[in-house]
Parts: C-alpha cells; sequence; structure tokens
C-alpha cells in the first residue's frame, strides 16, 4: 500500500493517498448508513411502516402505472367519500417521483424490482445520500476531517433513523438529504462565489421543496444566515450571489409545486426571504458605492442613501405587515404557528395538537436521539467561533434555531439531526485534532507516523473484510462498528499534522493527558455506536402493523391490521365505504382497497369532525350519520385484550374534541367523570353508551368472563350489552381490529302492541323513521 | 291425502324453478291456510276468483303438521293466506319468526282476523305494525253506520265506505257500495310510514264488546281506528291485514247493503269489488314499478365515462314500467325527479318523459367535484319506491384544460419574452464587446 | 441647513458620475441591461396595480423573470469586474458560461409558469 511511502515525506503522494482513503472511508459510511437500517427488514420483513408511508406507496403505483401526467391530475375518489381529494395538488410530489424514477430506471437496466421493494429501500438509500451530504456540507465548514467525522455521525443518528429505516417511506427519508444539499451548495456557492453553484443550489431547492413542507425551514434559515452576515459585517460579493439568484429562482420553482403553488409568495413564511431579498439589495448598493467613492464623500452619500434606504424598507415592512394582517389567520399556517407559540395548536387545532409527534418533546427524547451529540454540539459551537467564517457561522444558526423548533416539536428533532451530527462532527475532529497533535509532537515523529498508517490500513482491510462478510451475528456489526469508528477518529488525526507542523502550534498539551483524553473520548463515541446500533435494532425497527411482543412463553406476533385489512378486501365490495378513525385511512386504501371516509390527510378538518361525532354518538345516531355518508362497514381498533396502548378507545377523547369543535352537542365534560377518563363502573352514561365504547367491547366479556382491559388496567364499565345498529362481521385474531356492519334499515315497522319482551326495541325502531336527520 | 300431496308437489316442481323474480313480480303459488275446510266453500268466491286470475291456491289446515314454507332453503310459495284466526299454533315448521322472515324475503302475506283472534295472528299483526284491539272480545260498533239488515240486528255488521284514496290500491274504477265488515278493528302509529288504512272506521265508530255494558272509554275510537290496512314493506312484500275473516266471504260478497240513514240501498255489497282490487294490489297485480337502462353520458357523446369533469354536460335517462299482471308497460307521470347528490342534492331535475316508460333529462355537472351520486327515489302511494342511485366522480380540470392565452396578460407574456431577447441580445454585445 | 443638504447632494452626484464614468464599457453594459430589467419589472407592477392580478402566475413570472434577469446580471458584473478582488481566480468566460448556465434555468422555469 501507499503508506509506506507516506513518510517519505511525498506531500503529493500523501494527499492522493488521503483523498483515496477519505472516498473509501465515504463508501463505507454509506454502507454503514445503509444497512444499519435494514435491521426492520431481518428482524419483521420487507413491509411499508406505519401510516403514511402507506399513501406514500399508493401514489408510488399509480404512478408507475400511470405516469406523471395522470398521477399529477389524480383526482382521488377512493378516499374522502363523498368529497374525494385531489391527489396531484395536495402531496409533495418529490418522494413519490424518486421512487418512480429508481422503479424506472432499475426497469430499463431489466432488473424487476416489486414497487414495494423500491418504497422500502428509498429511504436507506438516501439516508446514504444524506451523510455524503453531511460529509460536503461539513468539509466546506471545516475541512476534510470534520466532514468525515460528522457523515459517520449522522449515518447512524437515532433520530434520522427513527424515519428512515427500510420501509419507513415517508417524505422525511428523501428531504433530509435534500436539505443538507441545499445547505452545502448555499455554503458552496457562499465560499466560491460561483453562479453555477448558485443555480444548483436552487434545483436543490426546488427538490427539498418538492419533497417536504419543511422546506420553509431552509428559507428562513438562509435570509437568517444573510442577515446575520450583513449585521456582523460579514457581507461580500459572494453572500450576494449565494443569495438573490436562490430567492428568485427558488420561488420561482417553488411556485411550480403544485402543492406549493401562490403560496410561495403568498404566505408570511416566505416574506423574510423577500424582505431579505430587499436588504441585500441595499447593502450592496451602499458597498458598491462605498467602493467607487472617495471615503469623504462617501459619509455624505452614506446619509442621503441610508434614509431613503430606511425609507423604502419602512414602506416595505409596512405593506408586508399589512398583508399579513388582512389575512385570516394572519397569514401562517397552523402548523407553523403552534412553531412560534407552542401553545397554539391545542389551544385551536385539536386536530393538529392530536398527533403525538406535533406535541414538544421531552428530556428523555432528545438523549434518546440524538444521545451524545447533545454534549458535543456546545464543543461544536466553540470550535466554530475559532475562527469564524460564514460558513462557520451558518453551522452555528443552524444548531441554534433547529434547537428551537426541535423543542416545540417532535418531529422537528429531525431537522436538528444533522445540524447536531456536523457540529459534533467539528468538535470530535477538533478534539482529536489538539490531542493527537500533542501527542505526535513528544513521539519521534516519523516511526509514529508509519505506524499509525499502518495500524490504519491495516483496520480498514478489516473493516472491509467485515462488510463484505455483511455478517448477522449481533455482536459482530457492533464491533465492526466501534472499530470504524475508530478509525475514524484516527483518519483526521493523521492529516491536519500535514499543515499544522509547518505552522508550529504552541498549544500543546501534556502527553499523559492527551492519551487519557483520546481514549476517553473513543469511550464515549463507542458508547454513541452502541446506542444507536441498539436503537436501530429495537427501538426503530418495528414496523408498527405488525406488533411482537416478548412474555415468558416466546415471541407473540399480532399481524391483526393485515388480517383486518385482507378480510376487508376479500369480503366487501369493491365500492363499499368503511369508517375509521383517520389513522386508518391511508392503511385502508392502501392495503384493503375500500372507500374510506377521512385518512391521516387530515385536510378538512368538518369531515373528521362528523366521524369524531359518530364514533362519540349513541349507536342510533352514529347510525343515522354513518348512513348519510353511504359507510357500509365501521373499523375500529381495540387494544384491551393484548394490552396494545394506541387504540381507538385510547384515542377517543380526541374523537369528542375534534368531534365537538364543530357539532357543539357533543361535549367533553360527559365523557368524563370527575374531570377524569375511565371506562370502568364508574364511567359517565354517556361515555358507556358512545358508538366507540360499544364497538370496542362488544362480547367483550366474553373472552376472559371479567370484562379486564388490559390497557386501561380496570373491568369494563358496561360488560352485557347488544347491539341494534350495527352487526359484528369480523373480529380478528387478536381483537384488535373488529369489524363491524351497518345493519340495513328494518324490512317492516312494528305497532306499539306491548310485547314485554321486545318492547323497547319497538319503540326506537317505530321512531326511526320519523327522526332521520342529515348531520351536516 | 298423501298421495295428492305428492302429486301436488310435482305439479309444483316446475313452478319451483321461476320464484319470485324482478322480471315477473306477480305471485303464482300461494298456500292457503284456514282453521277448518268449511272456509273453503264458504269464501269460495275470492278463492274460485284468485284461481281464474292464474292462481294456484294449496289449501291447507292451519295446524296440519305437514305444512312448511320452505324446503331446502327456497320458498315453495309466492304468497300466503293466512284465514286461521283462531289458530294458536301452526302445524309443521312454521310460526311467526318463519312467517315474518317470509315476508322479509319478499313475498306477500293476507291476514284475516276475527272477533276472537288469537294472540299468534296479533303478534304477526303487530311486526307489520298494526295493533288490534287487545281486548280479545271486543268488535268494532258503529251505532250510526251499521249495515241495515233484516237477519241482523247488531250494530257490529258495519257498512263502511271510507276508502283510501288511491287509484292503485283500489283500482281506477270507484267502489259504489259500502263494504260489509264485521270483526274487530285495529290502530296504527301514525309515524309508521309503510302501513296504509285502505279502510277506515266511520267517527262514530268504536271498539268494544258488544255482550258487556262499556265501563270505561273505549280504547279506539273513531276514524283513528282501522279496519282494513295493507302494509308494503321497505322490500316491496305487500301485507293485507283485515279485522274481518267474513269479509271475504260469498255472504257478504252476495248479500245486498243499506247502510243505516243512507236511503240508498245496494243489490250488492261492495265486497267483492274491494277485496278482489286489493287482492290485485297485495299481489303485485298493480302499482308494481320498475327502472332498467339507467343511463347517462356526455352530451354529444353515447358511452357512459368513468368520471365525469366539473362543468360538463350531462344527459340522464331511465326507463320505469308498471307490472300490468302479463307484461311490463312504460309507466306514466311527470314528477320522477332525479338528484346530482353529494351530501346533498347539488342538482334536482324533473325528467322528462316521451309516454313510453323512457324518462330523461340533461343538466350541467356543478362546479364542485367529489364522489356524486345519480339518485332517483320514486315513493308514491300505492306504487313500490323506487331508489337508484348510480355513484359517479366528478373531477377537477386537468391541468392543461384551464384556460391560456388571457389577454389581460399579453403585457407579461410580452415582458418575459423582451427579456429573453434582451438576454440574447446583451450576450451577443457581451461576447462582442470582449 | 437644507441649502447645504442640496449643495452636497449635488457634490455627490457630480462625485458619483464621475466615478462612474471610470467604470469599463463592458461593465455599463451591463449597467445598461440591468436598468432595462427593473424597468420592465416596474412597468408591469404598475399595470398589474391597474388592471388586477387575475392571471397571477403570468404576472409573477413576468416580474420575477425581470428581477431575476436584472439579479443574475448584477451578479455577472460583480464577478467580471476586475476590480474586485475576491474574484480573482474566477475567469470571466467561466463566470460568464455561468451567467448563461442560471439564465436558461430561470427562462425555462418562466415559461413553465407563464401559461
Amino acid at each position: 500500500m501507499a503508506a509506506s511511502d507516506a513518510p517519505n515525506g511525498d506531500v503529493l503522494i500523501r494527499n492522493a493517498f488521503g483523498s483515496v482513503l477519505a472516498f473509501l472511508i465515504l463508501l463505507l459510511i454509506g454502507v454503514l448508513a445503509f444497512s444499519i437500517r435494514l435491521f426492520s427488514v431481518i428482524k419483521y420483513e420487507s413491509v411499508i411502516h406505519e401510516f403514511d408511508p402507506y399513501f406514500n406507496y399508493r401514489v408510488t403505483q399509480f404512478l408507475t402505472k400511470n405516469g406523471i401526467y395522470d398521477f399529477w391530475n389524480w383526482f382521488d375518489d377512493r378516499t374522502w367519500y363523498p368529497l374525494g381529494r385531489v391527489i396531484g395538488g395536495t402531496v409533495y410530489p418529490g418522494l413519490t417521483l424518486t421512487a418512480g424514477t429508481l422503479y424506472w430506471f432499475l426497469h430499463s437496466l431489466n432488473i424487476p424490482l416489486s414497487v414495494e421493494t423500491v418504497c422500502v429501500f428509498t429511504a436507506p438509500i438516501f439516508s446514504a445520500f444524506a451523510s455524503w451530504a453531511t460529509y460536503l456540507l461539513t468539509k466546506e465548514i471545516k475541512g476534510v476531517g470534520a466532514g468525515l467525522t460528522a457523515a459517520a455521525l449522522l449515518a447512524m443518528v437515532p433520530s434520522y433513523i427513527s424515519r428512515s429505516v427500510a420501509g419507513s417511506y415517508d417524505n422525511e427519508a428523501v428531504a433530509i438529504f435534500a436539505l443538507i444539499f441545499t445547505f452545502y451548495l448555499y455554503i458552496k456557492t457562499l465560499n466560491t462565489g460561483s453562479l453555477f453553484y448558485a443555480t444548483l443550489n436552487s434545483l436543490s431547492y426546488f427538490y427539498m421543496v418538492c419533497s417536504w413542507g419543511g422546506y420553509t425551514f431552509i428559507i428562513n434559515l438562509i435570509p437568517m444566515h444573510v442577515l446575520l452576515c450583513i449585521v456582523t459585517g460579514r457581507y461580500s460579493s459572494r453572500l450576494y450571489i449565494a443569495y438573490a439568484p436562490l430567492v428568485i429562482l427558488g420561488t420561482l420553482l417553488a411556485a411550480l409545486v403544485p402543492v406549493v403553488g401562490f403560496n410561495a409568495v403568498m404566505t408570511s413564511e416566505h416574506f423574510a426571504s423577500f424582505l431579505v431579498f430587499i436588504i441585500i439589495h441595499v447593502v450592496a448598493l451602499v458597498y458598491y458605492i462605498k467602493g467607487i467613492l472617495s471615503p469623504k464623500m462617501f459619509k455624505v452619500a452614506l446619509a442621503l442613501v441610508v434614509s431613503i434606504g430606511l425609507a423604502v424598507c419602512c414602506a416595505m415592512v409596512a405593506v408586508i405587515i399589512a398583508l399579513v394582517a388582512s389575512s385570516p389567520t394572519k397569514g401562517w399556517s397552523g402548523r407553523s404557528l403552534s412553531l412560534l407559540d407552542p401553545t397554539y395548536a391545542s389551544k385551536y387545532i385539536p386536530i393538529i395538537a392530536s398527533v403525538s409527534e406535533h406535541q414538544p418533546p421531552t428530556w428523555p427524547s432528545y438523549f434518546m436521539d440524538i444521545n451524545v451529540l447533545a454534549f458535543l454540539i456546545p464543543a461544536g459551537i466553540i470550535a466554530c467561533f475559532s475562527p469564524l467564517s460564514d460558513a462557520s457561522l451558518f453551522a452555528v444558526l443552524y444548531i441554534v434555531l433547529s434547537v428551537y423548533f426541535s423543542g416545540v416539536m417532535v418531529r422537528l428533532m429531525l431537522v436538528l439531526a444533522p445540524a447536531a451530527c456536523i457540529l459534533s462532527g467539528i468538535a470530535l475532529s477538533q478534539a482529536f485534532d489538539v490531542f493527537t497533535r500533542s501527542i505526535k509532537f513528544q513521539l519521534p515523529s516519523l516511526s509514529d507516523h508509519s505506524h499509525i498508517d499502518a495500524r490504519d490500513a491495516s483496520s480498514e482491510k478489516v473493516v472491509l473484510d467485515d462488510t463484505i462478510k455483511t455478517d448477522k451475528n449481533e455482536d459482530t456489526p457492533k464491533e465492526r462498528m466501534t472499530k470504524r469508528s475508530k478509525k475514524k477518529e484516527k483518519e483526521p488525526v493523521e492529516k491536519p499534522p500535514t499543515k499544522f507542523q509547518i505552522k508550529k502550534r504552541l498549544s500543546v498539551l501534556p502527553f499523559e493527558a492527551s492519551i487519557i483524553a483520546v481514549i476517553l473520548l473513543v469511550l464515549l463515541v463507542a458508547f454513541y455506536v452502541v446506542h444507536c446500533v441498539w436503537a436501530a435494532a429495537e427501538a426503530y425497527s418495528a414496523p408498527s402493523i405488525v406488533l411482537t411482543s416478548h412474555s415468558n412463553d416466546g415471541l407473540h406476533v399480532f399481524d391483526d391490521f393485515r388480517e383486518a385489512y385482507a378480510w376487508l378486501s376479500h369480503n366487501t365490495d369493491v365500492d363499499d365505504k368503511v369508517a375509521s378513525w383517520w389513522d386508518y385511512g391511508y392503511q385502508t386504501t392502501a392495503m384493503a382497497n375500500r372507500t374510506v371516509i377521512v385518512d391521516n390527510n387530515t385536510w378538512n378538518n368538518t369531515h373528521i369532525a362528523t366521524v369524531g361525532t359518530a364514533m362519540s354518538s349513541p349507536e342510533k345516531a352514529a347510525w343515522e350519520i354513518f348512513h348519510s355518508l353511504d359507510v357500509k362497514y365501521v373499523l375500529v381498533v381495540f387494544g384491551g385484550l393484548v394490552g396494545y396502548p394506541s387504540d381507538d378507545i385510547n384515542k377517543f377523547l380526541w374523537m369528542v374534541r375534534i368531534g365537538g369543535g364543530v357539532f357543539p352537542h357533543i361535549k367533553e365534560p360527559d365523557y368524563l367523570r370527575d374531570g377524569q377518563y375511565r371506562i370502568d363502573s364508574m364511567a359517565t352514561p354517556t361515555m358507556l353508551n358512545c358508538l366507540m365504547y360499544k364497538l370496542s367491547y362488544y362480547r367483550f366479556v366474553e373472552t376472559d368472563g371479567k370484562a379486564f382491559d388490559r390497557v386501561r388496567r380496570t373491568e369494563i364499565g358496561k360488560k352485557y350489552f347488544k347491539l341494534t345498529h350495527f352487526e359484528e362481521v369480523f373480529t380478528t385474531h387478536h381483537w384488535m381490529v373488529r369489524i363491524y356492519k351497518l345493519k340495513p334499515p328494518k324490512n317492516r315497522i312494528r305497532g306499539k302492541n306491548k310485547k314485554s319482551k321486545s318492547k323497547t326495541s319497538s319503540t326506537t325502531t317505530s321512531k326511526r323513521k320519523g327522526t332521520r336527520r342529515n348531520p351536516f | 291425502m298423501s298421495k295428492k300431496l305428492i302429486v301436488l308437489f310435482l305439479g309444483l316442481v316446475p313452478l319451483l324453478c321461476t320464484c319470485f323474480s324482478p322480471d315477473t313480480p306477480s305471485d303464482r303459488r300461494v298456500l292457503v291456510l284456514l282453521d277448518d275446510f268449511a272456509i273453503k266453500s264458504s269464501h269460495s268466491i275470492f278463492f274460485n276468483n284468485l284461481k281464474s286470475r292464474g292462481f294456484d291456491l294449496d289449501f291447507k289446515l292451519a295446524d296440519d303438521p305437514t305444512i312448511s314454507l320452505q324446503r331446502y332453503g327456497q320458498y315453495l310459495y309466492d304468497a300466503l293466506i293466512l284465514f286461521s284466526p283462531t289458530i294458536e299454533r301452526f302445524g309443521g315448521s312454521i310460526d311467526a319468526a318463519a312467517i315474518l322472515d317470509f315476508v322479509d324475503s319478499g313475498h306477500d302475506l293476507i291476514v284475516a282476523a276475527n272477533g276472537n283472534a288469537s294472540d299468534l295472528i296479533r303478534e304477526i299483526a303487530t311486526e307489520c305494525g298494526v295493533d288490534f284491539d287487545e281486548d280479545s272480545s271486543a268488535l268494532v260498533i258503529d251505532h250510526s253506520g251499521y249495515a241495515v239488515s233484516a237477519t241482523e240486528g247488531d250494530h257490529t255488521l258495519i257498512a263502511s265506505d271510507d276508502f283510501i284514496k288511491s287509484d292503485v290500491i283500489l283500482g281506477s274504477e270507484k267502489i259504489k257500495a259500502p263494504v260489509l265488515f264485521q270483526g274487530i278493528g285495529h290502530s296504527l302509529n301514525p309515524s309508521n310510514s309503510l302501513v296504509l288504512k285502505v279502510l277506515s272506521a266511520s267517527p262514530s265508530a268504536y271498539s268494544a264488546n258488544p255482550k258487556s255494558k262499556l265501563t270505561s272509554p273505549p280504547s279506539l275510537t273513531g276514524t283513528s281506528m282501522s279496519l282494513v290496512s295493507v302494509v308494503q314493506a321497505r322490500n316491496n312484500a305487500r301485507i293485507l291485514i283485515s279485522g274481518s275473516l267474513s269479509m271475504f266471504s260469498n255472504r257478504f260478497f252476495r248479500s245486498d247493503v243499506q247502510k243505516a240513514g243512507s236511503p240508498t240501498k245496494h243489490d250488492k255489497s261492495g265486497n267483492e269489488q274491494f277485496v278482489t282490487e286489493l287482492s290485485k294490489w297485495v299481489f303485485h297485480e298493480r302499482g308494481h314499478l320498475k327502472a332498467v337502462n339507467v343511463k347517462h353520458h356526455k352530451v354529444g357523446e353515447v358511452d357512459e365515462p368513468a368520471i365525469y369533469r366539473i362543468n360538463d354536460d350531462l344527459e340522464y335517462s331511465v326507463e320505469i314500467y308498471e307490472w300490468s299482471g302479463k307484461t311490463w308497460e312504460p309507466y306514466v307521470a311527470n314528477d320522477v325527479q332525479v338528484q346530482f347528490y353529494m351530501m346533498s342534492p347539488y342538482v334536482l331535475k324533473t325528467l322528462s318523459t316521451d309516454n313510453k316508460g323512457y324518462y330523461f333529462t340533461a343538466f350541467k355537472v356543478p362546479d364542485v367535484y367529489g364522489v356524486f351520486q345519480f339518485k332517483v327515489e320514486y315513493e308514491r302511494l300505492g306504487y313500490t319506491s323506487l331508489s337508484l342511485s348510480k355513484q359517479i366522480p366528478v373531477r377537477p380540470f386537468r391541468h392543461n384544460e384551464y384556460e391560456r392565452f388571457i389577454p389581460a396578460a399579453y403585457p407579461y407574456y410580452g415582458a418575459a419574452f423582451s427579456m429573453m431577447a434582451g438576454f440574447f441580445i446583451f450576450t451577443a454585445v457581451h461576447l462582442y464587446h470582449k | 441647513m437644507a441649502r447645504s443638504t442640496s449643495k452636497d447632494a449635488q457634490d455627490l452626484f457630480r462625485a458619483l458620475w464621475s466615478a462612474y464614468s471610470a467604470t469599463p464599457t463592458n461593465l455599463k453594459i451591463i449597467d445598461l441591461y440591468v436598468m432595462y430589467a427593473v424597468f420592465t419589472a416596474l412597468i408591469q407592477v404598475v399595470y398589474m396595480a391597474m388592471v388586477g392580478s387575475f392571471p397571477f402566475n403570468s404576472f409573477l413570472s413576468g416580474v420575477l423573470s425581470c428581477v431575476g434577469t436584472a439579479v443574475l446580471a448584477v451578479c455577472l458584473r460583480i464577478q467580471v469586474n476586475k476590480e474586485n478582488k475576491e474574484f480573482k481566480d474566477l475567469a470571466p468566460e467561466r463566470a460568464f458560461a455561468d451567467f448563461v448556465l442560471c439564465n436558461l434555468v430561470l427562462h425555462l422555469v418562466i415559461m413553465n409558469f407563464l401559461g
């Protein structure tokens, strides 16, 4: 290997060797990023996970079957019955188009992978891309060493893994790559001042806009950075070139995406960029005039230009404020408003607040999701300040903003993760830099060099071998990862010295302290790696469509969801409508191919409220609501038998709230006993008579004779009852999904003559016809 | 007897294949359950009338242990006549639930009760929405509307002429003579939309035991009391419930009638005409509609599209026929309406007709997208209810269906193109200058 | 006070003018081009204010095409300006090629968005 040549001091070969090594390491990081996300496929199977991915999967199927124009104009009549949904105009097409392109590309190469396989593996592939983009970005900020470290950290940061395991086919999977890559191109443009990169930057921004609603983060972060640069007196022509074309081209390109459209110029999330666009022009003009005038004349000019410029700015600000104030929600959409005011959503929009990923995170979730990086971030910030460049300023701003946003919404932890990785990468790399330099200055330099290089090369080889073997043993990957990360930390060790040796830095630490510090750092990183592997293998690989549980008598697999959807698709008519709470809408359309009333898109609050009202109403009223929507089947998810906590009974209060928000006769206090939500014998009669309770607990007492609910850990309040308007048609093996059919209206209407046994039913049925009403 | 049964059964075998179908809704095989065979002769006019109209009557004693309505899951009969008011338990496999299932699967039923109707008959009636007077010994008494008769000085024989005003149910020919009725009255739940009072009691009638003195106010009085009612179930099965079995008897058919206080004396009571017309309705010889050939397409096209676009012009047509007992005749009406419905009707149009059963209209799809339905809900007194719905999605414009080249936008087009031209000129100048 | 201000302003403009006349001709051409673009944009905004913003996409693409052209030209001007030391190592030909690429992308998008 070239290692033996290196000590000869041939700088050229050393550099060549360094870049080859860096390339190899990047390749391995890519493999690592891809393979660490395959735990879900290995432990479970190659399935699409959760809820939203099922929709994306269905859309991708449509795209690959019907082509891009039909996809663009797709009016979906199988969801949101009877309103339908214009898919082409309400979906971020980036992910779908990416997977579709991948699929077509593979098929043109005669690799006949199914759409599902492509979808399952899109996320891991893009996380490899994302780690490479991280490398590029960090390299622009702090050099190759930091870049490699950051890329390795990102490849296995749990927060990102949680959204990009194989099968988690969601927008974020590709969006994080687009996000980092856009930032990279921005920094690259900033560093080079090349219009070429500026163009690429806007195209990359376009891809981001296509992929995820989180693009507003970019279009707010970059103007903030520009403003910060201007305020701190770091304005340069490069800044102008990096920013101005991005705003114009980016806005135009964003407006091309149907789901964004005119929002790109009409909503206030984008106004910051226009404001800064004006400011940067004023500043550019000022700098220009300053450049061509003598300092004396400039002082005179300054007074004039600045006052005029300020006046113009004030006018603009006034206009913008007027525009914003005139729009009903003050121009901010609900999700963005809840960013600025965390209490906004829970106060006004229960449908946003009801989603768990819109809740603020707890402290343990930080430790869970970014682990030791949380402690390295401050060090990274400090490293960024010495010396401070435009790029490192950007990194600092990025981390500060993303920490704030992640504190508001769990979901945005995902935006924090790359920032944390970049800064931790910088911190780690700098720390190793300092320590190993200290070690090196106190050792005979030549022998040490060859020693390290040789060892590195050999460890490299070992890693390669290991990867090729792809040992599925639980221990080996851990070990392998540890080794690789060790090597990674060492890698920056050996390159910066070539640069710094000449400069003869004075900051030399004691030899022993350096050694100990290096060991401690390696331990820290090893701990991180172990945590990441654990998170990838245990915490985040469950597909949530198939559940497992370990108990004394072995592993239990709960495949009830697919059982229920398969039942629906085989036993019901193609045009039958299935009502369920909106969480299961995407899955029902994708897996059972049946029309649903509401789904996870949640674009029409009234419609969801109608379903919520039906679920919280007594049987008869619910029957009428469902009947008016042509519903044939009602699907409820019930976890009381096996202890599956996220079932419909636990979500029920949200149904009441959302329903009550539109139909005021549903009142939340009616369902609570002294402010407590309970389903035992102390529950309120309204609760015990509502449809959700009845459908969940119908015949439940027949299972164990006591009707003990394992989720709520109590015996239910009303055990023996009959359904009058619904009939049970299917209950899955573990009772997790129960499907009911609406009974048709009675063929005859009974008279009133007393027949003691059926007295009650006669009164209800004879009244039914007269009181039928439309809930709208 | 048993041999005869077998022969009868063999005779029925070919008929089994043609059970009640929407194409020929008339009933052909009728089971008649009697208290005793005397009724067969005492009501022979009614039965012969049915036979002459092509019905196959199978007379059985109600407690005959061999009777059954269905065999191997197939119903053996298309209709059932219960002339057994006193039966407490049917023989064979029949009970109240079996009879109601018979109705719920689309078959017709005639029930006649009388003064001492059994609980079983009452229960069947109640299940169909008819509540007989609970006092088992009560009869309908009318001291001013009774039939003047030489033999019976009793005011329980009523001459009633308070018919339902429906040509569909009672035929187009007016029933001139009053109908003789002797039996029990019943009440209907006013909110029950399926049951109709065909023959009401007069305002002075009440229901009580004629033999005992009236101690408390009678529970059923006046016009709210019904003597004969019909039910049309949601599946269009038809039921006739009469409080009087003797209404169908030869004696009442032939009897002359004079209503008390009325100077005219009719030679013949209206019973025969009334019962015959009513039985025609019950056995679907009248008032049975069917709708076929629901078609819709864009104006100028023939094929039915899978999806419409907003603001499309479309044509809708449907053919409606009425069963005449032998053939399907075109149904003529001017009040058939179609809705274009999504949670509420967006378009409501009365269909034009060519008087040959063909109904059509044309309208514009509203400017709303969603999953719509063409709905025809036709419910008229006496007719079977027509409820057609056909689902059709309506999509918004495609991306290339919007207006283009708007004149107001020409300056913008000009500006954009001038910028492109400017770019070329500038490129040339810039390069040349260098 | 006002007198001195206007005198200052006069001095200023004179100084500005003299400084500006020293700029090379190719930069002046770019400036002319920028002025043309900005002027066209202003005309469109005025037109929109009079007629209303109905074909909003056309308006947007019209104005943004002008603003975009101007911005890109300014970028080019910054890069080819020989006095600007930041871009010493960037060849003017390279800068111009980038500029052309950028413009092509811009106008493609505009064409897409115009109709």
